[in-house]
């Protein structure tokens, strides 16, 4: 009796010593791995080894074995950086992706959160609410087929992503430079619960479904910056005749100098200035500078070109401006015909 | 089915097997941890038989082994591989009376340890729980006829 009171005693004190254990290395546990397979046997069997009488033995014992059952995670990634929009746009869409981190098939149900603390305005859900980047372009489109819930609802393999569009109006009253937030959820369709939680039979193979560490449901959150930038382009001339004063007569080339800025906070995407070249006069080849460096006449990877195909003008990208670009300054030349 | 009559045919050919010998009695056990609310509505923890685990789940494995022979045996070694989908839990491995090894090469060679390194990247660094491959666990004394001993250790799904 006695000493099976210290046996048991040395079991709880050996429990207790590796519970502490289990939390080490559960924290220090491979992020984002999804783990075993569903459905994988563990086996152990131990081999014991001595000596008797002077004879070396050997002898195996009893194998057991284990089934990996199914564990349920998701997680939800953001994947569009802080989206500009105008006040009263319709249908602007944030990307986001949606990935199985369990070990078995699970099929997700997919759901819209707009009415989000910490940020100054609600968007408001279009409808339909949630896309699919169908053509997997990254950019939502009329490619891009609408979920439907218990319809589409996604199936993944371990460890597979899909990608979604969730897709909101912006209310006419917001200001600029205020934000509002997005939640895309994606909900294990098997269960959702506390980590632990079963699913008796509800996994891949009849066998449990057992609720991971993220409780069977993720989430993340996308934001929208209302971003109504106004941006002004002055330009100016000054005229150099063939006799060396500043008569605008034939022969005589004018300097154009375009002066870009953006006058508020937000930022002006993907800029572009088109000029066209005046009727009276033909563009000077070679003449187009961007902050004092040139830029060829081809349409090539710099930032512009003098295009000829139509009515003859000079274009220059600009990219994505904010105030803190200001000021960008173009020039070029024509002659008077 | 199949795989569930297959392995309770190689418990039965292992326990044919020592009875065969007829020297040392082997068993061994897996449980994992349970939660269960006593009657005084505390949460405890108890060991369970385990049959299915989920990734980051822990196992605990228990090998008693007993001399049901008249003579004592000596040099008695027991070894245990650590499945491919497991990690051993640093410091789980015990055996009273006895001295706890570790292989970090499938088997081949085993060590204390402290006393292991591998080669990572061209790097030769100590070893840690993630390398080992076998629990080795050796008697510093006989086992006297009808003695018993246990070893154990605990290991996570991956």
């Amino acid at each position: 009796m006695e000493t099976a009171n210290f046996e048991f005693a040395s079991v709880f004190a050996w429990m207790r010593r590796i519970s502490l254990l289990c939390l080490c290395c559960a924290l220090n546990g491979p992020a984002g791995a999804v783990g075993t397979a569903v459905g994988t046997a563990i086996e152990n069997t131990a081999v014991v080894s001595y000596d008797l009488a002077g004879t070396p033995l050997t002898l195996q014992s009893n194998t057991t074995t284990l089934a990996v059952a199914e564990r349920i995670n998701v997680a939800v990634t953001l994947q569009s950086p802080q989206t500009p929009v105008a006040p009263g746009e319709t249908g602007s869409a944030l990307l986001f992706t949606v990935t199985n981190t369990g070990n078995g098939t699970e099929t997700f149900q997919l759901s819209i959160d707009s009415l989000v603390a910490g940020d100054d305005f609600d968007p408001t859900p279009a409808v339909p609410e949630i896309y699919f980047d169908t053509d997997g372009s990254g950019d939502f489109n009329g490619g891009d087929q609408p979920y439907a819930p218990g319809t589409n609802d996604p199936d993944l393999l371990a460890d597979e992503s899909i990608s979604v569009f969730i897709v909101n109006d912006i209310p006419a009253g917001v200001a600029n430079g205020q934000t509002g937030r997005s939640d895309l959820i994606a909900t294990s369709a098997t269960g959702t619960g506390l980590p632990g939680t079963v699913y008796a039979g509800s996994g891949d193979g009849g066998l449990n479904a057992v609720i991971g560490a993220t409780g069977g449901e993720a989430l993340d959150t996308g934001e929208y910056l209302v971003s109504d930038v106004l941006v002004s382009a002055v330009k100016s001339q000054l005229v150099s005749d063939p006799f060396g004063g500043t008569e605008p007569i034939p022969g005589a080339t004018l300097t154009y100098t375009i002066v870009v800025n953006v006058n508020n906070a937000g930022t002006a995407a993907a800029s572009v200035v088109r000029d066209t070249i005046p009727t009276f006069s033909t563009y000077l080849p070679n003449s187009i500078t961007l902050n004092g460096g040139a830029i060829s006449d081809l349409a090539d990877t710099d930032a512009g070109e003098f295009d000829n195909s139509g009515t003859p003008a000079v274009v220059v990208r600009l990219g994505d401006l904010t105030q803190a670009n200001n000021p960008q300054t173009i020039t070029f030349q024509v002659v008077i015909d | 089915m199949k795989p569930f009559l297959s392995a309770i045919l190689i418990i039965f050919l292992s326990a044919a097997a020592a009875q065969a010998q007829g020297h040392l009695d082997v068993q061994t056990i897996v449980q994992k941890e349970e939660v269960i609310v006593n009657d005084a509505g505390e949460s405890e923890k108890r060991l369970v038989a385990a049959e299915v685990v989920v990734p980051g789940e822990s196992v605990f494995y228990t090998i008693t082994f007993t001399n049901v022979s008249a003579e004592p045996a000596d040099n008695v070694v027991i070894t245990n591989p650590i499945a491919e989908d497991l990690m051993y839990i640093d410091g789980s491995a015990f055996g009273p009376g006895m001295d706890i090894l570790f292989s970090v090469d499938g088997g081949e060679t085993f060590a204390a340890a402290n006393e292991l390194t591998v080669v990572e990247d061209g790097e030769v660094r100590g070893a840690e729980a993630a390398d080992f491959t076998h629990v080795r666990w050796v008697m510093q004394n006989d086992l006297e006829a009808g003695a018993q001993g246990t070893a154990r250790f605990a290991a996570v799904l991956e």
